[in-house]
């Protein structure tokens, strides 16, 4: 931009320029001024002084624009040039005075629609304004407001759409912006200083943040923003500033001290999560796991719960496995706990309890019904090399969960003796839970297409569907012709497929269980698309039928928490969204826990 | 004028060189003489005005341009040549409206139209009819102005907004509208006609979505944009998406309906001052802000100027003068932006 140069050579410019004697100097084409080699100075008109001052007197609107932008160089300049008009001119004493408002220019609209959220509403109206007297200027006060409205706006959009530098740059011109009172920009220009790998410049953003803004809640929930990305000593260090600095009269900064061990929890759960699934059971200390089940026991987390049984089981410890999906159970009786409870007590060799445990899910939920055929494998599976005393090499890598394997024992089976539909239904199954559904759609369909030519095996010919008379009152027992239709259903979900999905649901052969299932599943992708497309109520009607079939799960939980938020109805969104964080505090819900109350109460 | 436009635009020295030359280096006013030099290259005898940057094709576009820049110069043979030309080759629809795009070899291959084209015809028909009292203009220019409104503007989210054609506009629930279709002079003009309170509810919707469609870096309008139901705005899919060749005549509108209020000008002003002193860059890519390696040409800086001084920007441009060779668009923009600023009353 413009260096600074001597008073004196602007004074020359400004009387240069009005050597010309012409009333529109500002705007004659000797604007911009060479005075010395790469020194331009820009002599702009101020809006609004277009026309030339009436004669005898001065016209102090550029004079006051000067004044107002705080431009102290051209302020000078001005002042220097209306002197030379008018050698007894004085500069008014008011120069800095806050701007009387234009007489007859009321700005209350202006504020009515910018506080309404309308800011385009209100520049629309400003300029229009402008447009009929164009001697008025809006006061420093509105323009101030609309400009860190419009950069608020700005900052959202631009980090929605993680155009990262876009966010940084617009918070540096606009730092009202991103102060404590939209505290949620804050934490965007942190994380796009993230996302930029300025970790130290992020780090600073945060520890403004907890050390200035002054409520309990706001540095408490930074700290579990910041923690996706910054060291675990970074954190405790945020922690610490939290809980101390600058405190606020009459504000407890205890729960942001406790954010840190809460955070901690969740990482350990995590690495829980992640022990039991991969393939080091060994990267959790006895201190980390001892601190994790004080946890989940204390807040009678069924998920936590139904995580420490699968590490566990993965260590074939089963009767600890069995006693922690028990408690999960007990807390809130879900498939998954049962699923778990399944495959420890058989773990256990207590198949009895095992098929109880599984009793009141069978034939309702594929997960059940799968950990039954660990505890009594199909005749067929495997090859049907497996005796009836022991699981089969396959059946234990159901239970072990691991699909890989599942795979690899098929394929080697095939390979020996040559699929069978059971075999090939298997690996639908297995594909599926390896996210690959156009895989496991086709497995399923050549499953379907060797049934019809496979004579009727066992108890379970096709089409037969379970006729001894002590099935009566009972879930129906799918045939395999129905698991196969089942399977090709649930990959179908998976692609994506749900408008032909819910075209051929009705004149599906599907048991009426695998039928409520498939409907409910479809219901939960609806809802969620509902909510893309902004269809609120629509969600909300969604989520209601599917819950008289099973019950809701945590993810729509939170699906039904926004669909309430956006229908305005805040306080059945914060009940919502608290009670599904009581349950399980992640990010997902304490957002909207944060959200739902910073709207409640209008803290931003 | 000894100085060719090459050697303005070669860089940082421009600028240091234009203030050392003698003489004043102002984008030139339109007159008389600068009316039959456009003539002369881009007005057909049989009354077309050819696009020489696109093929030598014409469209209802570069007729209401014309009839516009006839007007102005006052030369009522050349508008009725154009005029003429424009009711027998472009107005064959059946509606009232023009078929926005003429070729040499196949004629009217695209009926549809082109609400900006049909507007410029009409408003050079209202201004004609003005200068030189001739009521049958007045009644061809209100049945422009009444296909119009009956066909091309809409309410969407609570506001008013124009269509930039009959045809293919509409995506599903959202819109694809094109912001410097809002020619808010003409607008003006439209709503002081019987009847016209929608094309007053037309200019305040244009201003608001002006500051909605603010994109990228330097908060550039897009060329095509989307309006949903919501009032949402984006960057329409299916068009180039950037700040270019259309969007630049949003504040060349403005500025010609009285508009000065700097937050309207300062995303061009700004644009100008990021290049300052080297070429300013012909498109701006948004939201991203990639820049083409191809700069405005003359008549885009004319407007820059204009614009520049609404906002607050000083004389930050330089406008050199209009090539032998320069093309119709641009050196259209160029008198566009001197009939603008003379408007206001200040020199171009």
């Amino acid at each position: 931009m413009t260096r600074p140069v001597l008073l004196s050579a602007l004074l020359l410019a400004g009387i240069a320029a009005t050597g010309a004697g012409n009333g529109a100097w500002a705007q004659s084409s000797g604007g911009a001024r060479a005075l010395a080699p790469g020194v331009k100075v820009e002599v702009a008109p101020a809006p609004g002084s277009g026309s030339a001052p009436a004669a005898g007197k001065v016209d102090e609107t550029a004079l006051r624009y000067y004044a107002r932008i705080g431009d102290g160089e051209r302020l000078e300049a001005e002042i220097a040039r209306l002197r030379a008009l008018d050698p007894g001119w004085e500069p008014p004493k008011d120069l800095f005075a806050p701007q009387p408002t234009t007489p007859g220019v009321d700005e209350t609209p202006f504020w009515n629609l910018l506080s309404a959220g309308k800011v385009a509403e209100a520049r629309a109206a400003i300029a229009e304004q402008r447009r009929k007297s164009p001697s008025w200027q809006p006061s420093d006060k509105l323009l101030q407001e609309l400009d860190t409205a419009e950069s608020a706006g700005r900052i959202r959009s631009a980090s929605d759409t993680r155009r990262w530098q876009e966010v940084v740059d617009a918070a540096a011109a606009h730092p009202e912006a991103v102060a404590c009172n939209r505290l949620d920009n804050a934490w965007r220009l942190a994380e796009a200083y993230a996302e930029l790998k300025q970790a130290d410049r992020a780090f600073d953003t945060y520890r403004t943040i907890v050390s200035t803004c002054p409520k309990a809640k706001e540095r408490r929930d930074t700290i579990f923003k910041a923690s996706r990305y910054l060291s675990p000593d970074q954190l405790r260090e945020l922690t610490a500033l939290g809980a101390t600095a600058n405190p606020a009269k009459g504000e407890d900064y205890s729960t942001v001290r406790t954010a840190e061990a809460e955070l901690e929890t969740g990482r350990l759960l995590e690495r829980l999560g992640a022990a039991s699934s991969g393939a080091k059971p060994g990267a959790l200390s006895a201190a980390d796991l001892s601190r994790i089940q004080g946890i989940v026991r204390d807040k009678q987390d069924a998920d936590g719960a139904i995580a420490l049984g699968w590490y566990f089981q993965k260590q074939k410890n089963f009767a600890e496995a069995q006693s922690w999906f028990s408690q999960a159970n007990g807390w809130a009786p879900s498939d998954k706990s049962a699923e778990g409870l399944v495959l420890a007590y058989n773990g256990l060799g207590e198949k009895a309890q095992a098929r109880a445990a599984a009793a009141p899910w069978k034939g309702k939920s594929s997960r059940i019904d799968q950990a039954l055929k660990a505890v009594d494998p199909p005749r067929g599976a495997g090859g049907g090399r497996s005796g009836p005393q022991g699981p089969s090499e396959l059946d234990r890598a159901l239970a072990r969960q691991d699909f890989a394997e599942c795979l690899s024992i098929i394929r080697s089976s095939i390979a020996k003796s040559g699929p069978t539909a059971a075999l090939l239904q298997q690996r639908g199954w297995c594909l599926l839970e390896m996210k690959r559904p156009s895989e496991a759609e086709a497995a399923f369909a050549e499953a379907q297409a060797m049934a019809a030519r496979e004579p009727a095996k066992g108890g379970q010919s096709a089409g037969a569907g379970g006729r001894t008379p002590a099935a009566a009152g009972l879930p129906q027992k799918a045939t395999a012709a129905q698991e196969n239709a089942y399977g090709q259903a649930v990959a179908r979900l998976a692609t994506g497929d749900t408008v032909g999905l819910t075209r051929d649901l009705p004149r599906a052969n599907m048991t009426p269980a695998q039928k409520a299932e498939i409907r409910a599943s479809l219901m939960a992708t609806e809802a969620n698309r509902a909510l893309e497309d902004k269809r609120y109520n629509d969600v909300l009607r969604l989520l209601d039928a599917r819950k008289e079939l099973t019950p809701e799960p945590r993810n729509l939980g939170i699906l039904r928490g926004w669909a309430l938020y956006n229908l305005m109805r805040f306080d059945e969104a914060y009940a919502q969204f608290k009670s599904v964080d009581d349950r399980l505090s992640t990010e997902e819900s304490r957002e909207g826990v944060t959200i739902t109350w910073k709207t409640i109460y209008h803290d931003w | 004028m000894t100085v060719s436009r090459r050697d303005l635009l070669i860089g940082s020295a421009a600028l240091g060189l234009a203030a050392a030359l003698p003489g004043n280096l102002r984008a030139a006013p339109f007159d008389g003489a600068a009316w039959r030099r456009y003539a002369e290259r881009f007005l057909l005898p049989e009354g077309r005005i050819v696009d020489t940057g696109n093929k030598g094709i014409s469209h209802s576009e570069g007729q209401g341009y014309g009839m516009l820049l006839a007007v102005a110069a006052g030369d009522r043979a050349a508008f009725d040549r154009l005029w003429g030309w424009t009711q027998r080759m472009l107005m064959v629809r059946g509606d009232g409206l023009a078929a926005w795009r003429w070729t040499p070899d196949g004629g009217v291959t695209d009926r549809n139209n082109a609400s900006d084209g049909d507007m410029l015809i009409a408003w050079a028909l209202l201004r004609a009819a003005e200068v030189w009292q001739t009521e049958a203009y007045r009644t061809a220019a209100a049945g422009i102005v009444k296909a119009l409104a009956s066909g091309l503007l809409v309410e969407q989210a609570g506001l008013t907004v124009l269509l930039p054609g009959r045809d293919g506009f509409r995506k599903g629930e959202t819109l694809v509208l094109n912001p410097s279709y809002w020619i808010f002079p003409a607008i003006r003009a439209f709503a002081a006609l019987p009847g016209g309170e929608r094309w007053g509810k037309l200019s305040d919707a244009g201003l608001v979505l002006l500051s909605k469609a603010r994109f990228g870096g330097f908060q550039l309008p897009p060329d095509w944009m989307t309006l949903d139901a919501a009032g949402t705005v984006g960057i329409a899919d299916g068009f180039k998406k950037q700040y270019g060749y259309d969007a630049v005549r949003v504040p060349l509108y403005l500025a010609w309906d009285g508009y000065r209020d700097p937050y309207y000008f300062r995303p061009f002003a700004d644009l100008v001052a990021k290049f300052g002193g080297t070429a300013v860059p012909a498109t701006v890519s948004l939201p991203g802000g990639t820049t083409t390696q191809v700069a405005a040409s003359v008549g885009m800086l004319a407007v820059y100027r204009l614009a520049c001084r609404l906002a607050g920007a000083g004389d930050a441009v330089t406008v050199p003068p209009l090539a032998p060779d320069e093309d119709y668009y641009s050196t259209t923009l160029a008198h566009l932006s001197a009939l603008a600023a003379q408007s206001l009353g200040i020199d171009p």
